[in-house]
C-alpha cells in the first residue's frame, strides 16, 4: 500500500514539474518585438479609440516630417498596465498622461528628467506651464503637452425665463441654483429641477477634485510647500474651515434641490443632471463642452468664468503632459517627438476634430496659438482665460494620489453628515495629510 | 471560488499486485495526466498570482526600482487602519445579512417554484436570470430604481402610500442596507437552484407518510424537508460565506463605498489601497489577512458538516 502510495505521488511530482517547466517555457517567449530599433518610438497615451483616432493623425504627421516611426498603444487602464511594463524594467519611450501623476511616476523612478531647453520651441510654453512639471528635486519630469481648467456651465434658456444673471459670486451663484430649484425654469409645472451638479461621492477622488475650485477662492490650499522640497498639510486652516463649512451648509446640507440628487454618491459618468436638461449649472472641465452640445444644444447653455469665493476666482487646472520613460535610451528621437507635440503645428493637430474624433488639446501649452481661434468657438477663450489667469494646478512634485483620495474621504464624509463638526473633522484630515506626507518623507 | 481538485480515485483489489513492484507505474501517470490541462490553467492563472499575492504583502512595491522587504509592515498598516477596522463591521453585516438573506428567499423560491409543470419552467428561468446577468448592469438598474426623488421606481411606490422620498443610497445609515438587498436579488436565484435541486432528491414516500399522520405545513418542513436537504444547504451555506466575505462588486457598481465610506467593505477598501493609492503591498496584505479568514471558515464549516453527517 505504501508503496502504491509513493509511486502515485512519484507521477504526481513529475507532472506538477513537467507543468511549471511548461509554463516558464511559455512566459519567457513574449519580449516586445521591436524595443530595440532606434529609430521606433513606443508610444502609450491614456485614451480611448475616439481619442486615440486624434493621436494617431498627430504620429502620422511626425513620421512624415522626421522618418522616425511610432508604434502607438492606447492604453485605457493606463496605470495598471504601466506597473505590469515597470516589472519587467522596459518602459514605454514616451507616454502622455495626467499632470497629477508625475510626482507618483517621478518618486517610483520611472521618468527621465527633462531639460526645458532642450525642447526645440520649448521657450513657447508659458512660465505658468513649465513650473508645473517641476519634481521634489527641482528637476522637470515632463513637458507640457494639454492644459485645461474649470469653467460654469450654465442655462441660458432658464435664466433668461427666470430673468436672471449668470452669477459672478457664490451668492449671487446660490441665489441662482435656488431660482432653478424653485421657479420652475423649465416650465412643465413639475418641481423637478436642481440647481447645481456636484459630483460628491470620494470614489476616485471627485469630491476633492470638484471641492478644489471652491477651496482655492476661499483661499484655501491641501497641501502647501514649506521650503526645500517639503510640504506641510493645510486643511486646519481658517479659510479651510470657513470655505468647507460654507459648502456644507449651503449645498450638501442647504435648501432642498440646490444640488441633483444623489449627488453624494455621484460621479462624473452619473452626474449626468445637466445634460439631462434638469440642471443648470455645472461647473466643470471643457471637454464637457462636446458632449453638451451634442446632447442638450449649443444654443441653451453658455461657458461662463466661475463664480468667485471671498478669496477670488480661481480654479482647479489640470491636464496631460508628455513624460518620458526612464532608462530607455532613445534621448535624442524621444525629445523630436516631445518638441513636435508641444510645436504649433503638432498641438494645432490635436485641437482639431476630424470625423467628428474628439481633439486631445483642451488649451494648448504653445502660447502662440489662440484656443478660440485654433476651433473657431469663442468659448474656449473663456477656458483659456481661465487657465492663464486664475487658475491652480493640484501640486504636481508629490505623489499627490493618496493626499487627494484622503481629502475626497473626509470631504464627502463631512458632507453626508450634517450635524458634524467641521474644525475637528478637518483637523483630523490634516493629521492625515500629515502622514500622507510622512510616508514619502516629505512632511516639514 | 474555491474549487476542489478531486485526486484520482485509489483503485484497489486486481491492480494491487501487479502494480507492486514496478517502480514508475503507468496507470498512476494517466489520471494526471488528464488532470494537466485544467491544473496548468489554474496554475497559472490561479494559484501562481496568489502565490506571488502572498510574496508580494511583505514587500514595499516598487516595480522598477526594486521591491523592497519590509516583513510584517503591511499587515500591521493594514490591521490598524481605522478605515479598515471600520471595513470589518460593514463586511460583516453586507455579507451575514446578504448570505442569510439569499438564503431564506433562495429556499422560499425553491418551495414555490418545485415541480414539472411547464409554467413551472419558464417562471424558474425567469427568477433565475439576476444570476446570469453582468453585476454592472444590475448595479446601474438597481441605482435607477433607488433614484432619490419621487420619480425613482421605488420611491414613487412609496408615494402612493404617503412615504418618502428616501435616500436609499446617499443617507449613511441605509446605504449598506440597500445595498444588501440588491445583494439579495443577485443572488437568491443562484441558491434557489442548488436547493431545487436538493429538493428533487427528497423521498416522495416520506412526505405521504407525513401527510397520514397529518402533520402542519410547518412540521413538514421542519422535520421532513430540512433534513432531508441539509447537504444542499450547507454547500449553499458554505459558498454564501466565502461570497459574503470576499464581496466586491455589488458595493463597488452601486456606492464604491459611499456615502462617507458607510458601505466601505474589506475588498473595496484593498482595491483603494492598490489601484488609486498605489500601494499594491498594502493591498496584497490585505488580501491575504481575507484569504487566511476565508479559509479558515471554510474548514471550520466543513469540520461542522462533517461532524453533523457523523451523528
Amino acid at each position: 500500500m505504501g508503496d502504491r502510495r509513493r509511486h502515485r505521488r512519484l507521477a504526481a511530482a513529475v507532472t506538477v514539474a513537467g507543468l511549471v517547466f511548461g509554463t516558464a517555457a511559455c512566459g519567457s517567449g513574449s519580449d516586445s518585438a521591436d524595443s530595440g530599433d532606434p529609430n521606433t518610438l513606443e508610444v502609450w497615451t491614456r485614451s480611448n479609440p475616439d481619442a486615440a483616432a486624434t493621436y494617431d493623425r498627430v504620429f502620422a504627421a511626425f513620421t512624415k516630417k522626421t522618418g522616425i516611426r511610432i508604434d502607438y498603444q492606447p492604453v485605457i487602464n493606463f496605470d495598471q498596465q504601466l506597473q505590469s511594463r515597470a516589472s519587467t524594467k522596459d518602459l514605454p519611450d514616451v507616454m502622455i498622461n495626467d499632470t497629477a501623476l508625475m510626482g507618483s511616476y517621478q518618486s517610483q523612478g520611472l521618468l527621465k528628467p527633462i531639460d526645458p531647453a532642450s525642447i526645440a520651441g520649448g521657450g513657447q510654453i508659458t512660465d505658468k506651464s513649465w513650473s508645473s512639471t517641476v519634481g521634489i528635486d527641482g528637476k522637470h519630469y515632463g513637458v507640457p503637452y494639454s492644459r485645461q481648467a474649470q469653467t460654469l456651465m450654465i442655462r441660458t434658456d432658464w435664466l433668461k425665463k427666470l430673468g436672471l444673471k449668470a452669477p459672478t459670486t457664490w451668492q449671487e451663484m446660490l441665489s441662482v441654483a435656488k431660482a432653478f430649484a424653485t421657479r420652475d425654469p423649465d416650465g412643465d409645472g413639475k418641481a423637478d429641477t436642481y440647481g447645481i451638479v456636484a459630483p460628491g461621492s470620494a470614489q476616485n477622488g471627485y469630491a476633492a477634485w470638484w471641492g478644489a475650485s471652491f477651496l482655492w477662492q476661499g483661499g484655501a490650499r491641501i497641501i502647501e510647500p514649506a521650503g526645500r522640497g517639503t510640504y506641510r498639510p493645510a486643511m486646519d486652516s481658517a479659510a479651510a474651515v470657513n470655505t468647507v463649512t460654507w459648502m456644507k451648509d449651503n449645498l450638501f446640507c442647504g435648501a432642498k434641490s440646490v444640488l441633483q440628487p444623489g449627488a453624494i454618491t455621484a460621479v462624473t459618468a452619473t452626474a449626468t443632471n445637466f445634460q439631462d436638461g434638469n440642471a443648470g449649472m455645472y461647473m466643470t472641465g471643457p471637454y464637457n463642452i462636446t458632449t453638451f452640445d451634442a446632447t442638450l444644444g449649443k444654443d441653451k447653455y453658455e461657458v461662463v468664468p466661475a463664480p468667485a469665493g471671498p478669496a477670488g476666482g480661481d480654479v482647479l487646472a489640470d491636464g496631460e503632459n508628455v513624460y518620458l520613460g526612464a532608462k530607455t535610451g532613445k534621448d535624442k528621437q524621444e525629445l523630436a517627438l516631445a518638441s513636435f507635440l508641444v510645436s504649433p503645428e503638432g498641438q494645432k493637430i490635436a485641437m482639431t476634430s476630424v470625423d467628428g474624433h474628439q481633439p486631445v488639446v483642451r488649451i494648448p501649452v504653445n502660447s502662440t496659438l489662440d484656443a478660440a481661434k485654433v476651433r473657431g468657438d469663442a468659448r474656449w477663450s473663456v477656458v483659456q482665460k481661465a487657465y492663464e489667469d486664475a487658475s491652480q494646478q493640484f501640486p504636481n512634485a508629490p505623489d499627490f494620489a493618496p493626499i487627494k483620495q484622503d481629502t475626497a474621504d473626509s470631504l464627502n464624509a463631512i458632507f453626508t453628515y450634517c450635524g458634524g463638526d467641521v474644525r475637528s473633522q478637518l483637523r483630523e484630515l490634516n493629521d492625515t495629510l500629515a502622514g500622507d506626507l510622512k510616508d514619502q518623507d516629505l512632511l516639514k | 471560488m474555491t474549487a476542489t481538485l478531486p485526486a484520482p480515485a485509489a483503485r484497489r483489489g486486481l491492480d494491487e499486485k501487479a502494480a507492486g513492484k514496478k517502480t514508475f507505474d503507468k496507470r498512476a501517470v494517466v489520471p494526471w495526466l488528464f488532470l494537466a490541462p485544467g491544473l496548468l490553467l489554474a496554475l497559472v492563472f490561479k494559484f501562481w498570482p496568489m502565490a506571488k499575492g502572498v510574496w508580494l504583502s511583505f514587500f514595499d512595491v516598487r516595480p522598477f526600482l526594486g521591491d523592497r522587504w519590509i516583513g510584517l509592515d503591511n499587515y500591521t498598516r493594514v490591521l490598524s487602519d481605522h478605515r479598515f477596522q471600520d471595513a470589518i463591521g460593514h463586511t460583516l453585516i453586507l455579507g451575514i445579512g446578504q448570505s442569510v438573506g439569499a438564503i431564506l428567499l433562495g429556499f422560499a423560491l425553491a418551495l414555490l417554484l418545485e415541480g414539472q409543470a411547464h409554467s413551472l419552467k419558464i417562471l424558474r428561468t425567469a427568477v433565475f436570470l439576476p444570476a446570469v446577468t453582468a453585476t454592472a448592469v444590475v448595479g446601474e438598474l438597481w441605482r435607477l430604481m433607488y433614484y432619490p426623488t419621487s420619480d425613482g421606481l421605488l420611491n414613487s411606490g412609496l408615494h402612493l402610500f404617503g412615504l418618502g422620498p428616501v435616500q436609499f443610497l446617499d443617507n449613511p445609515n441605509i446605504a449598506l442596507y440597500s445595498t444588501m438587498a440588491m445583494g439579495i436579488w443577485i443572488w437568491a436565484p443562484y441558491n434557489m437552484v442548488i436547493l431545487l435541486a436538493g429538493l428533487a432528491g427528497v423521498d416522495r414516500s416520506l412526505y405521504e407518510a407525513a401527510a397520514m399522520d397529518g402533520v402542519s405545513l410547518w412540521q413538514r418542513l421542519r422535520h421532513v424537508t430540512l433534513p432531508a436537504i441539509r447537504p444542499a444547504l450547507m454547500i449553499v451555506l458554505t459558498l454564501a460565506t466565502i461570497r459574503g466575505l470576499r464581496v466586491f462588486t455589488e458595493v463597488y457598481v452601486l456606492t464604491g463605498g459611499g456615502p462617507a465610506g458607510s458601505t466601505d467593505v474589506w475588498m473595496t477598501r484593498a482595491y483603494t489601497l492598490g489601484f488609486t493609492r498605489n500601494d499594491i503591498g498594502g493591498a496584497s496584505a490585505a488580501s491575504v489577512v481575507l484569504l487566511c479568514v476565508t479559509l479558515l471558515l471554510t474548514v471550520m464549516v466543513n469540520y461542522l458538516r462533517k461532524r453533523g453527517e457523523a451523528r
